[in-house]
């Protein structure tokens, strides 16, 4: 939906990334980048290195060889300041990983005033306004632990929101979530791709994947097996791994 | 006796001794039975010399025929369970709603008919006994009133003793803790990609330092480590050109004793700091450094905060642990509890009853300081563990959620 920002450099690109767990390689010479604007959706079975990729992105794993190129700098580089640059890079956890010793409110102010020297107030007010655009505006003062899992995947984003991301990143962000509550998660990831956002989606939503994403990624295996536009990778894909993989989810 | 102890199902609240007593039909007959003859068995013991029934022998041989008189109420009511068996409920005249009532006051009056007699032989007998060993010129034959003319003439040394116990483990607790966090903050200390080389090489350092530390302490008696630190610190303060007594002025046994409990608790200590920490779920770190936060703020500001609430329950145990364990300190000459009781024991030459003293003291020194610190872990919101464990025990770790690549 952002097609018209396709021309412009890209925000993040991936250089021959590659990642291993001991003797099992989880990524092999990965080459992959995303415009600003951009939403790229990573599908593929469990097991093929998606999450990996996505977890190399922002240095949480850190990769054997390879580039992440972000801002001009490299941060698969020795020495680079990756506090700095995960700021840029907002990341949204399957588990949600809010920080449980915290109330709604402090979770989303806790970088902000850490990090930019943002007085409490301040941050807090930024902070509303993100909350109130995730539908949580009722919740600031709650413990963390009473949400539903919905609830606080929306705190997640919010959370993310707050350092003024200029990507973020979704690490299947629904799959531990009841089907009936999926929806108004993916209703807030909607809105954000509206907005411009530039996103790298890791999901097994193959609607959101088809509807709201400018391109696929079909990982299999440690490598990417084709890429391209919704449309055609799910009308008419190319390789027969990805028909098959498709098929099974579309069956 | 009776059937039905379904009643005795009501509230969870009540101890179960409590819900037998108030609910169970049972305890009315069968129960009390039991308590009637230990009223029988205390009333045939021997008198003190304070007993007040040695002064109304008459009344004595009346509350010993109810007793008796109860007993042969239940035997009756026994037999006629056992002829009548499932009719007993419709059948027997025990049944009844206005004899049961009887019953429920009767068996009031057998505990307090038991109370008296406890109190006049066991409390008064006790009371007797105390009275004898204060006053004696030397030591009675008789065991425990030996006992309790040591804990009488040895008072001060015991006292001394047990405020030098309670020292030690107070602040050597309090002392291990502060030197725990330092440890477990450089034990924890992980390579990170930000880091110039000096960085890197002092957290190797710091974090090896922890390791070693915390293996050699662990590993060695804490009795031999007080012998090292205490002679040791001596052989070192007389190569600074100071007199003995200069050096016993400084260097006393109770600060050495302290040294080494302190360092001793601040490697277990450190340990469960460090499991407290470990086990707080990864993803909160991963979070925390996804949103720019330094390895030190993650752990200062959302990691630590919930570790030490996992680490609570394991470092109060330390306190009771040290209350314990100070014990070994009397090996350099620390006048705690343990010192005190060898000393009353070699001026009386009585072993078991100094000991038993001793036991008694440091059950009662545990308890209370395990009573102390349940209530300072409510306060924090904390459930208490097991405190009387050991500081061997494991730390639990929660399993780590497998990774999705």
């Amino acid at each position: 939906m952002n097609g018209d920002n396709s021309s412009s450099s890209p925000l993040i690109r991936v250089e021959g990334l590659r990642k291993s767990f001991g003797d099992h390689v989880v990524l092999r010479d990965i080459d992959f980048e995303v415009r600003p604007g951009e939403v790229v959706t990573i599908i593929g079975a469990s097991g093929s290195g998606k999450s990996t990729l996505l977890r190399c992105i922002n240095l949480l794993e850190t990769p054997d060889a390879g580039h992440v190129w972000f801002h001009g700098d490299d941060l698969a580089a020795e020495h680079v300041d990756v506090n700095r640059l995960r700021e840029k890079i907002g990341m949204v956890f399957q588990g949600f990983n809010l920080f449980n010793n915290m109330n709604v409110l402090d979770n989303c102010t806790l970088a902000p005033v850490t990090l930019r020297k943002m007085s409490k107030a301040e941050a807090e007010k930024v902070a509303l306004e993100h909350l109130d655009s995730v539908g949580l505006s009722g919740f600031v003062r709650a413990d963390v632990n009473t949400l539903s899992g919905g609830q606080k995947q929306r705190v997640a984003i919010a959370r993310a929101l707050c350092m003024q991301p200029d990507l973020m990143l979704f690490d299947e962000p629904t799959s531990a979530l009841d089907p009936e509550i999926v929806g108004e998660v993916l209703e807030v990831m909607r809105a954000l791709a509206a907005k411009g956002m530039t996103m790298v989606v890791v999901t097994h939503e193959m609607s959101f994947a088809r509807n709201v994403s400018d391109e696929v990624v079909f990982m299999d295996q440690g490598v990417i097996a084709e890429k391209g536009a919704p449309e055609k990778m799910f009308t008419n894909p190319e390789m027969p791994r990805t028909r098959e993989f498709l098929a099974r989810y579309l069956a | 006796m009776a059937e039905a102890p379904d009643q005795s199902r009501q509230s969870g609240k009540q101890g179960r001794f409590a819900r037998f007593v108030l609910a169970d039909h049972r305890y009315v007959l069968l129960g009390t039975s039991v308590v009637a003859l230990l009223g029988m068995q205390l009333s045939s013991q021997p008198r003190s010399t304070l007993s007040f029934l040695a002064h109304a022998y008459a009344l004595e041989v009346v509350l010993y025929y109810v007793l008796v008189a109860w007993l042969a109420v239940s035997v009756v009511a026994f037999v006629i369970k056992l002829v009548t068996r499932r009719r007993y409920a419709t059948v027997s005249p025990f049944t009844r709603p206005k004899s049961r009532h009887v019953l429920r006051v009767g068996s009031y009056v057998v505990w307090a008919i038991t109370l008296v007699l406890f109190v006049d032989r066991v409390v008064l007998g006790i009371a007797a006994t105390w009275q004898l060993a204060t006053t004696a010129t030397s030591r009675p034959s008789d065991s425990f009133a030996s006992a309790l003319y040591m804990l009488w003439q040895g008072r001060q040394i015991f006292w001394t003793g047990i405020t030098t116990t309670v020292e030690l483990a107070v602040f050597g607790t309090i002392i291990a803790f502060f030197l725990a966090l330092l440890l477990v903050f450089l034990r924890i200390q992980q390579v990170d990609r930000p880091d110039n080389d000096l960085v890197r090489f002092l957290k190797v350092v710091g974090s090896g330092f922890a390791k070693v530390y915390s293996a050699v302490v662990r590993g060695t008696p804490m009795m031999v480590q007080a012998g090292i630190i205490y002679f040791g610190g001596f052989g070192i303060m007389r190569g600074t050109g100071l007199s003995t007594t200069e050096i016993n002025g400084i260097w006393s046994t109770f600060v050495a004793g302290l040294v080494t409990i302190s360092l001793n608790s601040t490697a277990y200590m450190m340990e469960v700091l460090r499991g407290g920490i470990e086990s707080v779920d990864e993803g909160q770190t991963e979070a925390a450094r996804s949103l720019g936060l330094s390895q030190w703020q993650a752990m200062s500001k959302v990691v630590f905060p919930q570790g030490i609430k996992f680490a609570i329950p394991g470092l109060s145990n330390e306190l009771v642990i040290n209350i314990k364990d100070s014990s070994v300190l009397s090996v350099i000459g620390v006048f705690d509890l343990m010192f005190a009781t060898t000393t009353v024991a070699g001026i009386y030459y009585r072993q078991t009853e100094s000991y038993m003293i001793a036991a008694v003291c440091y059950l009662v020194l545990t308890m209370v300081a395990t009573k102390l610190l349940s209530k300072f872990a409510r306060h924090f919101d904390v459930k208490a563990g097991p405190v009387m464990g050991t500081s061997d025990a494991k730390v639990v770790k929660k399993p780590k959620k497998g990774k999705e690549a």
